[in-house]
């Protein structure tokens, strides 16, 4: 596998007024490569996430997508930008108003012109993939929280995006329902989808990330491969987190 | 700061369009510096006449062949002065209150309506010779009439008359200690002396005559004031400056009088007021009700659909990025939402009336869309603000243009969730548009009022107008009602 860059973290910060939420944030996210950020809350996981695709806008430094600097986009090529960059949501987000089939017809038809017909076989074939495929007719309300996390994947695998971005996918959801969500997520990084998940399962870190970032503090402060970030943190905050987790369990 | 600098431009945006307002009214006071008032008039072939039919025998209306007209003596002289001058007559109808306004503002050539070229008047209008003597008298309750027997009797009481006459004003300055009581129409000044409200109601001699006639329970008697011709008589009002009109007139009352055809006039229109009387059951006057309907519901679905537009248009440039498009959408629906939508009807009328004649039924229309707009955008910016901001982030991340995302995902819940809210809005709307009659719109209160000129019958038609209103609205709110349940299906 060629190793293009997809994004590029260079010298990020956020701040909201005077309050500081991320400082000196670099890195980068290779093609097919699955990303997994770890850390205490409060430590600007998501928002590093939702500044890729710009959800928020950073204060300071640099991100480039497919080398393009999205500091610079103006916000229709935004548009443009976004629809590469497929996002899960911690609280799933689907359209209320509109049934399954149309939550995932809505964004191929109204950005990419894609036709009807073929939006919907799209998201039928996609619905089928994530083990949904008898809900297309069904309204986001009558489905659980682990069914509407995997309409949400669907979603966003609708628009055929380079790079998904999840925002810790399965913290709202019931425990039994945690598997089903993730199972579907390693299967899509077995396909050499290019990730980038925040999260809290540290299971799911360890087995299928190909880079684990451990954030505190508003910014990156290990990188490493899962198994040496798990057994052998070189931070002494990596460390102390980990230790806590196992503690816990 | 911020909410300061805000203040600071909406109260600019209102400072500018008071200013142009001023400007606008300003110019119009020089606007009559030469007089082509008979020029115009015969130019386009029409004399337009500012009328509030709801006085007979002066002028009220009547159902000829299926047809409401309007009739009466000064019906009469207009067509007679009309034919003197080769053009077709136009009558505008609005209230009393309305007329003179009608014609300083151009929306009419002339006013008529036993109106008293008292000085007061002739200061900012022109007045024709008068054309008829009527007097003035008081409407009492047949059993008073032990109580009351001159004016003498009436120091100290209660009386009533119409706003702007001059019957309020003698009551208010020849009668001592009188209470004056002003109202618009003389049918509930009527109405309120029979509900023993009113001890008398000033009215011209044949007014109080032709109530006597119609009603045993009430009595006329003479006012006792003594004055001068200018307030017993009536005449024709014009815009100041149009004295070759009203040389025109004149010279056709000349004739009116030498011929006394006034006589004549007042006798026909007795005449009209018998086929009113006649039957004055309400199923008779149906007619009267079902055009008052179709109007008050023109005017409330038009109305409606213009708001809910111009509150769509008006709650997004409150989310737009560019502070300026905020603060026209903020000033706007601030400054409707504190003025009367009276006062709007009457400025959309008779102000911007004054810059292009907009006919009385558009004018209404017009300015209860604009009025509806103002309270929408407010109930649309709060539907707007109660959809969960991750529906805009989620389709964003989609790649959708921001127009979509309103017009797909935030709209729609928005809708759905402020739909109660535009229920009450439409239902409030449907009985607010009645204001609209006081420029002359012939919608349901105006026909109610015009009915319950014609029968002397004071309470009925306001029943029959209640029960028409209720079932109006209440149709409508199941129609929400079903709208409000297939939305919560689909989910």
């Amino acid at each position: 596998m060629q190793n293009k860059e997809v994004i590029k973290i260079e010298n990020l910060s956020k701040k909201y007024g005077d309050k500081e939420i991320l400082h000196d944030v670099n890195g980068t996210v290779e093609s097919g490569e699955v990303i997994c950020i770890i850390g205490p809350s409060g430590a600007g996981k998501s928002t590093l996430l939702r500044c890729l695709n710009l959800l928020e806008k950073p204060t300071g430094g640099v991100v480039y997508f497919d080398g393009n600097d999205l500091m610079k986009t103006g916000e229709k090529d935004l548009s443009s930008v976004r629809e590469k960059m497929g996002m899960v949501f911690q609280s799933f987000n689907l359209f209320p108003n509109m049934t399954v089939l149309d939550n995932l017809k809505l964004a191929p038809k109204r950005v990419k012109n894609v036709t009807d017909e073929e939006a919907t076989a799209t998201a039928k074939k996609l619905l089928e993939r994530v083990g949904l495929g008898d809900k297309a007719d069904a309204y986001p309300a009558s489905l659980s929280g682990g069914q509407a996390q995997r309409v949400a994947i669907a979603r966003a695998l609708a628009m055929n995006p380079e790079v998904m971005l999840f925002d810790e996918p399965t913290s709202a959801l019931d425990p039994e329902m945690v598997g089903e969500v993730l199972a579907v997520m390693q299967e899509l990084a077995n396909e050499g989808m290019t990730m980038v998940v925040v999260t809290h399962e540290m299971g799911f870190a360890k087995e299928v990330a190909d880079t684990v970032w451990f954030m505190a503090e508003g910014t990156i402060l290990e990188k490493n491969d899962p198994e040496n970030l798990f057994q052998n943190p070189a931070n002494e905050r990596t460390k102390d987190f980990i230790s806590k987790i196992i503690e816990a369990k | 700061m911020k909410n300061k600098a805000k203040a600071i431009i909406s109260f600019i945006l209102i400072a500018v369009s008071c200013f142009a307002l001023f400007a606008v009214s300003g110019s119009t006071t020089n606007a009559h510096a030469a007089d082509n008032s008979l020029t115009q008039v015969k130019k386009k072939g029409t004399l337009v006449v500012a009328i509030s039919p709801d006085y007979p025998p002066y002028e009220f209306q009547v159902e000829k062949n299926g047809k409401n007209k309007i009739v009466g003596m000064d019906v009469d002289i207009v067509n007679k002065m009309a034919k003197d001058l080769g053009v077709k007559p136009v009558f505008k109808s609005m209230s009393f209150n309305s007329v003179l306004t009608a014609i300083e503002t151009g929306k009419a050539d002339m006013a008529i309506g036993g109106i008293n070229p008292t000085d007061e008047r002739r200061q900012s209008v022109d007045f024709s010779k008068i054309y008829y003597m009527g007097g003035q008298s008081f409407l009492i309750n047949k059993k008073d009439a032990g109580a009351i027997k001159s004016v003498k009797d009436l120091q100290n009481q209660k009386i009533g008359a119409q706003t702007g006459s001059l019957q309020y004003d003698l009551a208010k300055k020849r009668i001592k200690g009188a209470n004056v009581k002003g109202m618009d129409k003389t049918p509930d000044l009527v109405l309120a002396l029979k509900t023993n409200k009113l001890k008398a109601v000033g009215v011209e001699k044949p007014v109080a005559e032709a109530y006597v006639k119609n009603d045993k329970t009430l009595k006329a008697i003479p006012s006792g004031y003594k004055m001068n011709t200018n307030e017993i008589g009536a005449a024709i009002a014009f815009k100041k400056g149009s004295s070759s009109l009203v040389a025109a007139a004149n010279k056709s009352i000349d004739d009116i009088k030498k011929n006394n055809l006034t006589d004549g006039y007042l006798a026909d229109a007795g005449k009209y007021m018998k086929v009113n009387t006649a039957d004055t059951s309400m199923g008779h006057y149906w007619t009267y009700f079902a055009s008052g309907i179709e109007y008050t519901l023109l005017i409330s679905v038009i109305a409606s659909f213009f708001g809910v537009l111009l509150g769509v248009i008006l709650a997004l440039l409150r989310f737009s990025k560019l502070g300026f498009l905020r603060a026209i959408s903020m000033a706007y629906t601030e400054f409707v939402r504190g003025t009367p939508l009276m006062v709007q009807v009457m400025f959309v009328y008779f102000g911007i009336g004054v810059i292009v004649n907009i006919p009385a039924l558009l004018s209404g229309i017009i300015a209860v869309s604009l009025n509806s707009g103002a309270y929408v955008a407010e109930i649309i910016r709060g539907g707007i603000n109660s959809v969960n901001k991750g529906q805009t982030e989620a389709a964003e991340s989609l790649g959708l243009a921001r127009g979509d995302v309103m017009r797909f995902v935030v709209l729609p819940q928005a809708f759905k969730n402020i739909w109660p809210a535009l229920g009450n809005e439409f239902i409030s709307l449907i009985k607010e548009s009645s204001i609209v009659s006081i420029i002359g719109v012939t919608d349901l209160i105006y026909q109610t009022n015009i009915v319950r000129a014609n029968t002397y019958r004071g309470v009925m038609p306001i029943f029959v107008t209640m029960i028409i209103y209720f079932v109006v609205t209440f149709l409508l709110t199941r129609v929400l009602n079903y709208f409000e349940r297939k939305m919560k299906h689909a989910e």
